[in-house]
């Protein structure tokens, strides 16, 4: 491909828009074009579809208006789905934010041995979903390591803890928690290491003890790292589909664990009610909008800057 | 926050010997779950259920063989189609989206912030909800259940974050070096290919390191493009391979083994690129 010609002729104006079109056909158009055709027209055909009953095996497709937005109000499954995501998301959020926050705290010093535990705890960000899934599957089943080993400390009844219906959601959160675990910890650490020292010796000279230097110095100065991670782990929650595709299926029982996205999956692939399916999907979409928006907005405003 | 304990806590937490010592153990504790993965994987099957921490001595390779030597070859199979689709992937978004940047952040004038508004938003979009569609889209192209199918999904998919990624470093290059190779004759095209391609070095390696671990691990997109048989990709073939043998560890921990092995050895060699790249400098 040759750009357009570089030289303005007879009619500048022209060939300047020229130019712009053709800078934008050689550079922008490859990658906008397999975004628009695989995220922005599925996005509009999810909104679409989610007015209609379309079945593959009922047809023909009807436009329905907002019948299935109607239907799904009164779902208890979905309303299910939606609180079972709602409660990982939340879980996950605070449980990684802190975890991750306490472990950068004491892996915040320099040396070989420092170095090679943050490197530790990075190793499950970069595994798959589907292997953290079933490595925990086989400690927390019911005859897993886990409860072999509770049972050998004397405990004679274990937690169910993927099938307890109580407990299985809470194991769910944990799985993923500690995957995610290692991303929060390198970002609380590169935030930790850009607090200056002077900061921390002027309060110390002012009197303030290593709790209040952490409120009153760090927290604010790492509030950009809270920012990110919780944004990440909001969108991540959001999404949840692997871990329960792969370690409950939607169980114990019925829906116990099931999520917004396995919900949408199943009933898009596997009950084939492809138009109720897709206004779960639209459902969610504006739900993780507005909630990206609302923790940008909200975590932004205590960010401090020097 | 005041509890006595927690402001002992503090100073004991200077003390030169105790930070290591809490830090080493809850580093064991937290790698516990890798350290069975590992060790299960070399021992005879028989043997995890009833020592599942225990070291495997002597080491076996029979589990690892049953994986690699499976009739239906679902292993190589898998591992074919990911290096297919990662390589194919990972390069064309990273290329694509560094060119887009580029755009974005030197052609595009009044035109950047709507366009980069509507690619932030692809950001936050969950696969699940654009699926159905998708696969409508590739039914109708024909390209339903191929590896070229789901490799063009990707690209699209993972467009917008190496556009965030790009456009934000190429407003740190300097302009200078463009305007001059454009004075010497050189196109648009070859200007950013020979000059500010080579400079965005730092924020590439950052791109495809992110986007080779997303495709890699990825799960529903090859499960439900590709769908069953021989289209699967390794991370897949963990699933299905859970689905028949569930009570043979040694096989599953074996083939997640196998699965997780080019991913491990990278992040063994690239550490610090792999930490950079997946935290995109947060935090600065």
């Amino acid at each position: 491909m040759r750009s357009a010609p570089k030289s303005p002729g007879p009619h500048p104006g022209r060939g300047r828009a020229v130019r712009g079109l053709g800078h934008f056909g050689a550079l922008a158009a490859p990658g906008l074009t397999l975004y628009v055709l695989f995220v922005l027209v599925p996005v509009s055909m999810t909104c679409y579809l989610s007015l209609t009953n379309q079945n593959p095996f009922n047809p023909p497709t009807r436009y329905v208006g907002t019948a299935n937005y109607t239907r799904l109000a009164h779902d208890p499954d979905f309303l299910h789905s939606l609180r079972n995501t709602a409660v990982i998301t939340a879980v996950v959020t605070v449980a990684a934010n802190l975890g991750g926050l306490l472990v950068a705290l004491l892996l915040d010093r320099a040396g070989r041995l420092y170095r090679a535990l943050r490197g530790v705890f990075f190793v499950p960000v970069i595994l798959s979903a589907v292997v953290v899934s079933v490595i925990w599957q086989a400690l927390l089943t019911d005859d897993g390591l886990i409860n072999s080993m509770l049972r050998t400390l004397g405990v004679d009844h274990p937690p169910g803890w993927l099938s307890d219906p109580d407990l299985a959601l809470w194991s769910l959160a944990w799985i993923i928690t500690w995957q995610v675990l290692g991303f929060c910890v390198v970002v609380y650490l590169a935030a930790l290491q850009g607090v200056p020292q002077e900061l921390h010796e002027a309060a110390a000279l002012d009197g303030a003890d290593a709790l209040q230097r952490f409120r009153h110095v760090t927290w604010p100065m790492i509030a950009p790292a809270l920012t990110i991670n919780t944004v990440m782990l909001l969108i991540t929650g959001f999404k949840v589909y692997d871990q329960v595709q792969v370690i409950t299926n939607g169980g114990p029982g019925e829906g116990t664990t099931s999520t917004v996205s396995f919900d949408i999956v199943h009933t898009a692939f596997t009950d084939d009610h492809i138009g109720y399916a897709s206004a779960m999907a639209t459902v969610m979409l504006v739900l993780v909008a507005l909630a990206s928006v609302a923790a940008l907005r909200l975590l932004q405003r205590r960010e401090v800057t020097l | 926050m005041n509890h006595p304990a927690l402001r002992r806590l503090g100073p004991a937490l200077t003390a030169t010997w105790l930070r290591p010592l809490v830090a080493v153990f809850v580093s064991a504790v937290f790698f516990l779950p890798l350290y069975l993965l590992l060790v299960n994987v070399f021992k005879p099957g028989d043997e995890i259920v009833p020592h599942p921490a225990a070291l495997p001595l002597p080491p076996t390779l029979a589990n690892i063989t049953a994986v690699t030597s499976r009739p239906d070859r679902l292993f190589w199979y898998g591992l074919i189609n990911s290096i297919e689709v990662t390589a194919l992937a990972t390069t064309a978004a990273t290329v694509l989206s560094a060119m887009l940047g580029y755009y974005l952040a030197r052609c595009a004038g009044r035109w950047a912030t709507p366009l980069l508004v509507l690619l932030l938003c692809g950001l936050m979009v969950p696969p699940a909800v654009i699926l159905t569609p998708i696969t409508k889209v590739l039914n109708a192209v024909g390209l339903m259940t191929t590896v070229p199918g789901l490799v063009l999904v990707d690209i699209g998919y993972y467009v917008p974050f190496g556009v965030l990624v790009f456009m934000g470093f190429v407003r740190t290059v300097p302009v200078e070096l463009e305007e001059a190779a454009r004075l010497d004759g050189a196109g648009l095209l070859r200007t950013f290919w020979q000059v500010v391609f080579p400079l965005l070095r730092p924020a590439t390696a950052s791109v495809v390191v992110f986007l080779g671990v997303w495709i890699w691990n990825d799960f529903l997109n090859p499960l439900i493009i590709l769908g069953p048989g021989t289209g699967t990709t390794v991370t897949v073939g963990v699933y299905r391979s859970i689905g028949e043998h569930q009570s043979d560890f040694g096989a599953v921990f074996a083939f997640m083994f196998l699965a997780v092995l080019p991913v491990l050895i990278l992040y063994l060699a690239f550490q610090r690129q792999f930490v950079k790249g997946l935290t995109g400098g947060a935090g600065r």
